[in-house]
């Protein structure tokens, strides 16, 4: 097992760390089809936590959007603890305007929260 | 297969009697056997006849059966030295003896005397492991010849993949292309060309397909195949004729798009007017380019875009720059970016902007320049991600 969840019952929304500091070609498919387990387990909002992730490759960014699809229209993924690389990553390939993305875990679950 | 009647045993033994009872018994029994009066001999005989057994008597004048054994390991110890069962034949059950035979390399024991019943099954067993070994060697001998084949394939591709990009140096329309193309692996995921268009364009291009490898490769020979100056003709201008290479991109995405993968690749798509330099380009997720003036200055250009192929319907968008004459537009993939040195860091977009920097003036050099400082950065290794440069300088008439 890769990943780590934990629930957050005000918000109903699982939070999801990556347990790796680089989403890469080499993990990227385990971390997806863990996640998916989650969703196919019920759960339909995510707050991926990215504090830990120093680096994010093309196939990471695939993962991110394999999990986004699975969930589709029945529920809300968000992103969180974004590093300065990670952040660019997501702007040049606009993903910031596919993930909406918040600065910390306290501030991702109030807008989830907000959102119920 | 080894015929069991085939098998050839060596038979040392300083006693001619004991010897001769061993040799009949083992004729008895099928095979073939060789005699051997000392040490010396049988290491000569097991190197002439490629005997895989050999039957030892441990006390022996001169050269003792432990001394023997050590020889035969460190005979068949080599590249192709094929391993030779020791079966060594003692007076009696002495442990101690047993425990310096089994260090020097000794793999069965018999107690004098022969008998037919024990010699037949012991040589039985050794026989099974050898037949077990030639099966093992004949699969190795097959994986061996299959890799080859795969290899000889994958290098063939690779040669196909590099005929396909243009020849880096390519000077027409007053533009001068400059590139550097280096897979991570045989097989890359990157792709680039440029080629004229009518009325004066130039169609320009490079790609990152997401992934390494051989599924990668696949993709950009493709894409490769597939962008022409008739696709860029197509699909690259607008109704009004005015080029729009966001379209061109809008129409790879509806075509690569696919439900249950995540494959894609980020693009940098450009048309070039080459009567008034001016660069209508989309980016789609590919490292932004940066713009060299010819008087030396170095500006990124602020262009991001969704990656092809990864979500359905996206809004991708034409933007424009001039290039004037002495001006350059630098691409590069995120290879360079990305590439980490010993302690984990990125070159990063710093990085390679202070080789644009220092060597502006000069862009037919970069390509070159900025392969040397991603060599220092690595210190030698080589690179994780395919990296791919391309320049396309207006030069001054």
């Amino acid at each position: 097992m890769m990943i780590r969840t934990k629930k957050d019952d005000a918000s109903d929304t699982v939070v999801v760390q990556p347990g790796a500091e680089r989403l890469t070609a080499a993990n990227a498919l385990q971390f997806k089809s863990e996640v998916v387990d989650v969703i196919d387990g019920g759960e339909s909002r995510l707050a991926i936590d990215l504090t830990e992730v120093a680096f994010i490759d093309s196939s990471g960014i695939g993962a991110l959007v394999g999990v986004l699809k699975k969930l589709g229209n029945r529920g809300d993924i968000v992103v969180f603890g974004l590093s300065k690389d990670v952040q660019r990553m997501f702007e040049i390939t606009r993903m910031n305007r596919v993930f909406p993305a918040y600065k910390d875990r306290s501030t991702a679950l109030g807008a989830m929260a907000d959102g119920l | 297969m080894i015929q069991h009647d085939r098998i050839s045993i060596v038979v040392v033994d300083d006693d001619a009697f004991q010897r001769f009872f061993a040799v009949k018994l083992l004729e008895t029994l099928g095979y073939r056997a060789h005699e051997a009066a000392a040490g010396p001999q049988a290491l000569d005989l097991l190197r002439e006849t490629g005997a895989p057994i050999l039957l030892c008597d441990l006390e022996m004048p001169g050269m003792d059966g432990h001394e023997l054994v050590r020889r035969v390991r460190a005979q068949d110890s080599g590249e192709d030295g094929a391993y030779v069962h020791v079966i060594m034949l003692t007076a009696s059950e002495q442990s101690r003896d047993r425990d310096v035979a089994l260090e020097a390399g000794v793999d069965d024991f018999m107690v004098k005397p022969l008998d037919q019943a024990t010699l037949s099954a012991r040589i039985g067993s050794v026989r099974r492991l050898i037949e077990h070994e030639a099966l093992l060697k004949q699969r190795t001998q097959r994986l061996a010849e299959a890799n080859a084949r795969i290899l000889e394939d994958l290098n063939a591709a690779s040669d196909a993949q590099r005929r396909l990009l243009p020849d880096a140096g390519g000077r027409f329309g007053g533009l001068a292309f400059h590139a550097a193309f280096v897979p991570s692996q045989i097989l890359s995921g990157d792709m680039f060309g440029f080629f004229e268009l009518q009325d004066g364009y130039v169609g320009m291009h490079t790609i990152d397909v997401s992934g390494h490898g051989v599924r990668a490769s696949l993709k950009s020979v493709a894409l490769g195949h597939l962008l022409t100056a008739a696709y860029y003709t197509g699909n690259g201008f607008d109704e009004d004729g005015i080029p729009d290479p966001a379209r061109l991109v809008a129409r790879l995405n509806a075509r690569f798009y696919h439900e249950g993968h995540e494959e894609y690749f980020t693009m940098f798509c450009g048309v070039l007017n080459t009567r008034d330099g001016v660069l209508h380009f989309c980016n789609a997720g590919y490292q932004p380019p940066w713009l060299g003036r010819a008087d030396g200055r170095v500006e990124a250009l602020d262009a991001a875009g969704f990656p092809v192929g990864l979500l359905p319907d996206m809004g991708y968008e034409t933007q424009a720059v001039h290039l004037m004459e002495g001006d350059f537009v630098f691409l590069c993939s995120d290879g360079a970016t990305e590439a980490e040195n010993g302690d984990g860091r990125a070159l990063g977009e710093s990085g390679v902007k202070a080789v644009l920097d220092r060597h502006a003036r000069e862009p037919a050099s970069i390509p070159a320049r900025l392969q040397a400082t991603l060599d220092g950065w690595r210190e030698g290794r080589a690179l994780d991600d395919d990296l791919t440069i391309l320049i396309c300088e207006r030069t001054r008439t």
